[in-house]
This record gives C-alpha cells, structure tokens and sequence, in this order.
C-alpha cells in the first residue's frame, strides 16, 4: 500500500455555477513510501489540482484521499496536523517569502509547529544544507537574494518542518541546468537521509527519469498510468497519447535499433545509454 | 546586412549601490546581428543574457559603447525620446512569465492594446488585431478571457500584441521556460513561422537546448561577455567548455561525447536520426 492513495477521486471546480469544470475524473492513483514519485501531464491535466487534494486544501467532490490508510478528509482529522505531516511547495515559491532575514523565513513553519528553538534552529541549518545554501545566507533578507537562492529558501522552509510527504509542483522551472541539478539532487538527498516521500510535479521527461523512482501519468484529469520508471518510459505511445514526450537519449537508441542496431529500449538517461552501448560493443566483438 | 551593430557595449547596474566597485554585467560585447536571422542566447542565470536583451530594445541604455540598430546609432546622447519609443516599437519583446504580459481581460483587446497605444487608426486596429491572431493560431479565442487560456496560449496571445506593433524584430527572453511540451512545441513553431515566413529578426533567449539548435546561430554568453559564438554545431562541439560554465548539451552531443573514447566519432551532432547513422555505421563496421 502506498504511502499516499487516491481512490476514486473527482474535482469539479465551480460546482453548481454556470462555470462548472471538471479537474478531475474519478482518479485512482498510489504515491510510494519512502521514493519519489514523479507526477507528469500536460498543462491543464489536473496535476495541480491534485497536488492541492493530497494535503487537503481542496476537498473531492467525490471519492477519498488516505494518508497511511487514514482518509484525510474524515472529521476526526486535524487539518493543522495534517499539513505539517503533508508539506507542499508551490510553482514559483520564490514570490511566498515574506520575512526580515532567510533565517526567519525558514523558522516560520517549524515555530507554527510550536517547536523549542533548539530544534528549529537545528532543523533550519539542516533544511539549508540540502537546498545546498551557505550559512552566512542566513542574516541576509531574503529580498536581497538571486531568483535562485529565493527558491531555495522557500523549498528549505517546507523541508524544516519535516513532513511525512514533501510535495513540489515544478521545483526546478526556470532554472539554468547546473541550478536544476543542485535543487533537484538537494531534493534527492533529502528524501534519501529522512526516508520520507517526495512527489515531484515536473514536465521534464530527462529530469524525471534522472531523479524519480516512481512516474504517475496524468492526461484530461485522469491518471493514465503509473509505475516504475521503466515502466512508463518505454512505453513511447503512451507518453505521446499523453501530450509528453520521451527523454531525447531514449529517442535516440530507438532510432539506433531501427538501424539494426540491438540495444534495449529501457535507457533513460545518458550514463546508461553509453554503458548500453559499451555493452553492445563488448557483445559483439566476444561474438565474432 | 546587419541589424544590431554592437560595439564595446558594457552596461553595470545602479553604480552608488555597492560604493565601491561596480560589476559589470556586459563587459565589452562586441557583435552584429544579421536583419532577418534566426539567434539564440545561453547562458547560465546570471550570465546577462537578459541585459543584453534589455540593451537591444533600448529598455536600459548602455552604460558604454556604440550600439546602432537598424543603421541608425542609438547610443549617443543626442537620441530623442520618440526615436526610443519608435526603436521599442519596432523591437518587441516576450517575456517569461505569461501571467504578467497580458493586460486586458479579453484576448482582442490585449491584442489592440499596443496599437490603441500608437495612436493608430481603429479600422487599421481592426485589421491589425485580426491578423496578428491568425498569424498565432488564436482567432477563435478572440473574444475569450485571458485569463482561461493554457500558458501556451497565453505566451500566443502575448506574440500577437507584439505582432500588432508590426515590429521588425522579436526578442523572446525565455518565452518557453513556463511551458509544457505542447506549449513549448507551438511557441517554437509560432517563432520559426515568423522567422522564415515574415522575416522577422528573431533572438531567442532558452535554457532548453533542443530549442536552441533550431536557430541560425547561437551564442553563449558568460560573465558578461560573449564566449562561443556559432552555429548550433559548432557551439554543441565545444561540450566541454559548455560544461565548464554550467550549461549542458543536447542528449545526442552529450553522448557522442562520451562514446568518444571508444569511437571514432564526429563532435557536436545534434540531430537525432543523423546520429542514430552515424553511430550505427560505426557499430557495424566496428571502428573501434
């Protein structure tokens, strides 16, 4: 069971108005304990919507949300609670900043917890430490800051709080390529030292098959699939239907095979492409 | 001929800021745009690519150096304010974020706001507005609200304003960077459709690598200055000076780069199928 599940979910935006839309269309989907999920689909397919659903700032208008078994929605939950045990980090959280220095800025979800200074200061200097800023940042205004660097003193304030589940819709948007990998590997390395789950709303194919271990693929508010890696990027026609397209290397050994050339079709990313292919060279030479 | 003329231009934000020395963000940039040619700009966040943007339409005025657009020097103190305003109407630029360019609630008349603006004729308005929507693919959406449309759509929309303006030349600093894939595939083709068909002067600032071996020429800018300058495969064949200043390669590229210990292959190929025979042939006849 996962550590997060939808079953049977539907959202429809303006209910009982003239402007009635439907996000969502009886969902069902599994967000995996301790890995991260990578969540895919084209713009407007739903994913923010039920990113919103899973930490329970909108409520389905029909079917439920569990959260280790438990349906979040039922009315002995405490809301409070649950959004410290489910954190979310929206698109562009650079523009969310609001305190005197990056210090406090990071201490304001971890103090609303009601935790001793202590910790909160030692949950701070660790959240930085991940998003992979430097210490003497923190007396500085966050308002003095690169674009960058603000985005990452917004996803460290979620981190401090230490949620069960660490939700970000489209973390590294925007960046340049060193900035995507620096916040994406801080995410990575976050999940791996807490063990905690991570979903990651993004519309890089080449990023998600570097960073997540699980893919839910999401098309015209329903999830059309979803499992391992593998799973989903091998299967070209189903990202395609889906308005996604597959990481260029993958394309690229599917064009190699068409030229006669037996390399497999499960490569996601460049290292694996070029020990594929060493493989290739290696299995040939032993054949003749 | 030659649309930009740059000569030596440096610029250096607010000097009395910092007090002492003032960093220049464009240091000595020396280089002429070709009218009618297809350009794209990397460069990591922070490297001026969108100074230099802002130096082209005349938006910042260069702190020193000659810059002459369209024949005409620009720099010089003598320029009057409505040869500027006549220089930004000619030059129109699209920005990242599409939530913060369009003005009006319905799509025609954030379209006929920069003409409106011109003072131009409301038949000749008409005509225009009608025209630029077509050209992007959004007359049916003409009397839609803005704020209901797809980011892609948006970013459309925006185009047409700029389009209304009839400029000779279309700055985009990094119009995709918010999109999905089908959004990013449209606004692609929109830009290639102007280029090619219209004969628009086009600089395309990305980060997207598969996006910037579809212009003419790309040029790298770093620190302020420009640091390779080419065409998309003789930049591409510099994999590692690109990766010395935090920018990466198409897949492709990055993969022959890497294969290229144990075969002999050719540098900077960017295109898929080209590769895929390329590599193919090696394969088969085993020039190891």
């Amino acid at each position: 069971m996962g550590k997060l599940e939808i079953r049977d979910v539907s959202y429809i935006y303006g209910k009982d108005t003239p402007f009635e839309k439907l996000a969502l269309d009886r969902v069902n989907a599994e967000f995996c304990d301790n890995c991260i999920t990578g969540l895919i689909g084209h713009t407007g397919c739903g994913k923010s919507t039920l990113v919103q659903l899973l930490n329970g700032l909108l409520v389905p208008t029909q079917g439920k949300v569990f959260l280790d078994g438990q349906d979040i929605n039922a009315k002995s939950v405490n809301r409070r609670e649950l959004r410290f045990r489910v954190g979310l980090v929206f698109q562009y959280p650079e523009y969310q900043l609001f305190e005197e220095t990056v210090q406090a800025d990071i201490a304001f979800g971890p103090k609303n917890m009601g935790l001793d200074s202590e910790e909160t200061a030692r949950r701070v200097l660790s959240a930085l430490h991940f998003v992979g800023l430097d210490e003497t940042l923190l007396t500085v205004s966050p308002f003095d800051l690169s674009g960058g660097q603000k985005r990452r003193v917004a996803i460290a304030g979620v981190m401090a709080m230490q949620p069960e589940v660490l939700i970000l819709d489209e973390p590294a948007a925007g960046l340049d390529p060193i900035g995507r990998e620096e916040i994406l590997g801080g995410i990575k390395s976050y999940q791996r030292a807490r063990n905690s789950s991570v979903i990651i709303v993004s519309h890089s194919m080449e990023d998600m098959a570097r960073y997540s271990d699980n893919i839910v693929v999401m098309s015209h508010g329903t999830v059309t699939a979803q499992g391992t890696c593998r799973d989903i990027f091998s299967n070209h026609e189903l990202l395609t239907d889906a308005g996604l397209s597959i990481p260029q290397v993958t394309a690229f050994l599917a064009a190699l095979r068409k030229n006669g050339i037996d390399v497999s079709k499960d490569i996601f990313t460049v290292d694996d492409a070029v020990k594929e292919i060493r493989s290739y060279m290696l299995r040939e030479r032993n054949r003749a | 001929m030659a649309y930009f003329e740059l000569e030596n231009i440096s610029f250096s934000y607010d000097e009395s800021a910092e007090g002492g020395e003032t960093k220049k963000v464009i240091d000595g940039v020396s280089l002429e745009i070709e009218k009618g040619s297809f350009v794209c700009v990397l460069g990591h966040n922070g490297s001026g690519k969108s100074t230099l943007a802002k130096i082209l339409n005349l938006v910042l005025t260069p702190t020193s150096g000659r810059l002459v657009i369209g024949g005409k020097e620009v720099s010089g103190p003598e320029i009057s304010e409505d040869e500027i305003f006549d220089i930004r109407r000619r030059i129109g630029m699209v920005f990242q974020n599409p939530d913060n360019q369009l003005v009006t609630t319905i799509v025609e008349e954030d379209v006929a706001f920069g003409p409106e603006n011109l003072g131009v004729d409301p038949e000749e308005i008409r005509q225009r507005v009608d025209s630029a929507l077509q050209t992007v693919g959004m007359s049916e959406y003409a009397k839609h609200s803005t704020h209901q449309l797809s980011g892609g759509q948006k970013q459309r929309v925006a185009i047409a304003g700029v389009l209304a303006m009839q400029p000779e030349c279309i700055i985009f600093d990094e119009s995709t960077a918010m999109l999905d894939p089908i959004g990013r595939r449209d606004i692609m083709s929109t830009i290639e459709y102007l280029n090619r068909e219209r004969e628009i002067t086009v600089i395309h600032i990305t980060h997207n690598m598969d996006e910037a071996v579809r212009a003419d020429r790309i040029i790298v800018i770093n620190d302020g200055k420009i640091y390779l300058d080419g065409t998309a495969k003789e930049v591409f064949s510099s994999v590692e000076k690109l990766r010395r200043v935090g920018l990466d390669v198409p897949q492709v590229t990055d993969l022959f780069y890497d294969l290229s210990p144990y075969l002999d292959l050719p540098s900077g190929v960017i295109d898929i199928e080209e590769g895929a025979a390329v590599l193919a042939d090696r394969l088969k006849n085993g020039k190891a």
